[in-house]
């Protein structure tokens, strides 16, 4: 019994104390509360072209994305949880020396959807399914395009393995890992797969460090390149991220984090950051 | 490429939840490895054990022959009541070559609600092997007699009278020694009904204010020291009189604790116990300033523990949240029957039978004239918190039965129950690690 009890413990710390900075496959609890604001920063001057290669930007030329979303996640049941986005974004697209700067602002693409727990393994690792749909919060005219998406409906697919890491991994730490196909209802689509990999590990009683490893592919008949990857639809990129999350109390956990784009194809070479606070209510 | 990646991946997460499902598994038939000739592994189509009064009781039988040598045979399997009734017996033909498996389905007609003993035996010319198992139908269904005294509620008001009488004079003491950076261990000390001294530990997280609380009491003769476990509650454990630090009275073995003054319902030491636990809460109550949500507090106990537990929470509604294990004592008339069936005696009977032997004048009706104001099953009616119990199919201390009959008189509407099918006088990992949640759940805990 001793020997349960000290296992317990160690499970608990795991599973359930130290937060995670993505709460896609874990479920939130019935009748619980989550709402998770961040801040996001990004920054590019140089691109990918099509075959991958890097190219150098006009001189001058940057785009930056300022963008604030508010995520929030309700547990209906004890499998089931209403999980929702929204995103408002601040972008600004300077075309080079001598050229003209165009700044665009407001609110993204909504994404809301459900999350079903389908199995979990002795309460320690989680596989669940989420269904969502995508929806524009602003207005495209007709043959226009917006710098804050793609304009259309979407729906999305994701299905999410997550939990302690293994014991033969290593003894305390979580994983979360993600595989999403997307589609958006337009005749150039775009189709979109992504995966996405977390492993977090507890540094302290209160900090943890984590590592987010993203893969995205967007495929659409459209090829054409656009700096701001909002506005694109076909193109790809790797981008692995760090971050360093601090618990204040049960209820406030404040993650901070870095990422690179050091691959990706028809897209931006850009770097950023990102703070996140994780409130459980 | 990316077609490649993607495929890469879902193959990759598929086979690892294939070998977290093959993990649990194989987690369950080490609690019951055994070895031999032949080994049958039994496993209930049904999760938990528990099928519906409609249905049929199907296992997956897999079969080990760990000789070199082609066995043919019988396994048969025959169905009693929990109480030792023969309902069915049935066989199929055993044919298993040399160190090989094979799997088998074994079909049983549906069963009015209950608990039913099955038991799987291999006949072969060289061996002979049993496998003992439990299936419920329907238990939420079973209901039991209650044998509750006319003057139950008088005596337990009396007592509670009693014990009010009593100044607690609580003394907190903190064991610096045991203390760590992250939790502060006191000593805690008051008197208690007959104005015994009982003594218990609280573990306050240094990393927080207010807490909810977790409030153990303890199994049969058990020493409860500081729980150092909880992050997230309060926790206060309290040994009992007879119990851990709290034997200035009473202190006796486990062969004789339950039979002190069994004679006499006034003075049994199970009143004292019952009245104990209260004065646990009592001093809970009067301990805000220490940090204590006494808005959320849960109590919880295994065996002698559930019982108390439950008695605690159904005399005292400053419990908000119950959970018990495997609660003993609980419908001790189908008890002491169920026990009756039983090719060895167990506690709690085997020792009240022998005191029954060795006192001629200590009829069973005398026994059950004090016992019936002890018998957590008529308590149960009065508790009205949030209940999760976990029982173990094959526990002859608590049979399943008694458990059921126990929970189904519980009044609350917000119960739940779990049953681990092979374990025996206790639950498992899993259980706990649901109750977690599930008091969080209950508290709202984030």
């Amino acid at each position: 019994m001793k020997k349960l009890r000290l296992s317990l413990v160690v499970c608990l710390f795991f599973a359930l104390v130290l937060p995670y900075k993505t709460f896609a496959g874990f479920p939130i609890g019935k009748y619980r509360d989550i709402v998770v604001p961040s801040f996001n920063y990004y920054s590019q001057t140089n691109h990918y072209d099509v075959y991958g290669n890097y190219v150098k930007g006009a001189p001058g030329a940057q785009f930056s994305s300022y963008s604030f979303s508010l995520f929030a996640g309700y547990g209906i049941s004890r499998r089931l949880d209403f999980l929702a986005t929204v995103p408002y974004l601040y972008q600004v697209n300077n075309l080079g020396t001598g050229n003209k700067t165009i700044t665009s602002q407001g609110a993204g693409d909504m994404v809301a959807g459900l999350s079903y727990n389908i199995a979990n393994y002795d309460y320690l690792r989680y596989l669940s399914v989420q269904v969502s749909g995508v929806v524009p919060l602003y207005t495209v005219a007709a043959n226009a395009t917006s710098a804050l998406g793609l304009g259309n409906y979407g729906a999305e697919i994701k299905l999410m393995f997550c939990g302690a890491l293994p014991t033969f991994i290593a003894d305390k730490g979580y994983f979360n890992t993600e595989v999403a196909y997307r589609r958006y209802f337009n005749y150039q689509g775009p189709d979109q797969i992504s995966w996405l990999g977390t492993v977090g590990y507890p540094i302290g009683w209160h900090d943890q460090v984590s590592m987010d490893i993203t893969v995205f592919r967007s495929f659409s008949s459209n090829t054409a390149f656009n700096i701001n990857y909002n506005a694109e639809r076909d193109y790809a990129y790797v981008k692995p991220q760090l971050n360093f999350g601090h618990t204040f109390s049960r209820r406030f956990t404040l993650f901070a984090g870095g990422f690179y784009v050091p691959y990706g194809i028809n897209t931006g070479l850009g770097y950023g950051g990102a703070v996140t606070a994780i409130l459980k209510l | 490429m990316m077609k490649t990646f993607g495929y890469v991946y879902l193959f990759a997460s598929l086979l690892f939840v294939r070998v977290e499902a093959r993990a649990a598994a194989f987690q369950q038939e080490q609690q019951t490895e055994e070895t031999g000739d032949i080994i049958l592994k039994p496993s209930p189509r049904s999760e938990n054990a528990v099928f519906k009064k409609n249905e049929q009781i199907v296992y997956n039988l897999r079969v080990e022959n760990n000789t070199n040598a082609y066995t043919t045979g019988r396994i048969s399997y025959t169905v009693t009541t929990d109480d030792g009734k023969k309902v069915s017996v049935d066989s199929i033909q055993l044919a298993i070559k040399g160190s090989s498996t094979k799997d088998y389905v074994v079909k049983i007609a549906p069963k009015t609600s209950g608990f039913y003993r099955v038991n799987f035996i291999v006949n072969s010319a060289e061996y002979d092997d049993t496998v003992r198992r439990v299936f419920g139908v329907d238990p939420q269904e079973i209901r039991s007699q209650l044998h509750k005294p006319a003057d139950f509620d008088a005596f337990w008001k009396q007592s509670r009278e009693q014990l009010e009488k009593i100044t607690p004079r609580y003394r907190v003491l903190e064991r610096r020694d045991l203390s760590t950076d992250k939790k502060r261990v006191y000593a805690v000390e008051m008197h208690s009904f007959d104005n015994v001294v009982v003594r218990g530990w609280l573990v306050i997280p240094r990393d927080g204010k207010k807490f909810p609380v977790h409030y153990r009491v303890p199994g049969y003769v058990v020493t409860l020291n500081p729980n150092m476990d909880s992050d997230d509650f309060i926790a206060f454990d309290l040994n009992v009189r007879g119990n851990g630090n709290s034997k200035d009275v009473i202190n006796i073995g486990t062969d004789n604790y339950c039979l002190v003054n069994v004679e006499d319902k006034n003075k049994y030491v199970y009143r004292g116990v019952y009245m104990d636990c209260i004065r646990g809460l009592d001093f809970l109550c009067s301990h805000e300033d220490l940090g204590i949500d006494t808005s959320k507090i849960f109590v919880e106990g295994g065996s002698q523990g559930g019982a108390l537990a439950l008695v605690t929470a159904a005399l005292d509604h400053r419990v908000k949240v119950l959970t018990m294990q495997v609660p003993l004592y609980a419908d001790i008339h189908d008890n002491m029957a169920i026990s009756a069936s039983y090719d060895k005696q167990v506690f709690p009977f085997k020792v009240f039978r022998r005191y029954n032997s060795v006192h001629p004048g200590f009829t069973w009706d005398k026994f059950f004239s004090t016992f019936d104001y002890y018998d957590p099953q008529n308590f149960a009616p009065m508790v009205k918190c949030p209940v999760l119990m976990g029982i173990g199919l094959l526990d002859q201390f608590c049979p399943p039965r008694c458990s059921m009959a126990l929970f189904n008189h519980i009044s609350s509407d917000n119960k739940e129950y779990v049953c681990v099918p092979n374990s025996t006088h206790e639950v498992n990992m899993n259980y706990f690690m649901f109750q977690n949640l599930w008091l969080r759940e209950k508290f709202r805990i984030p």
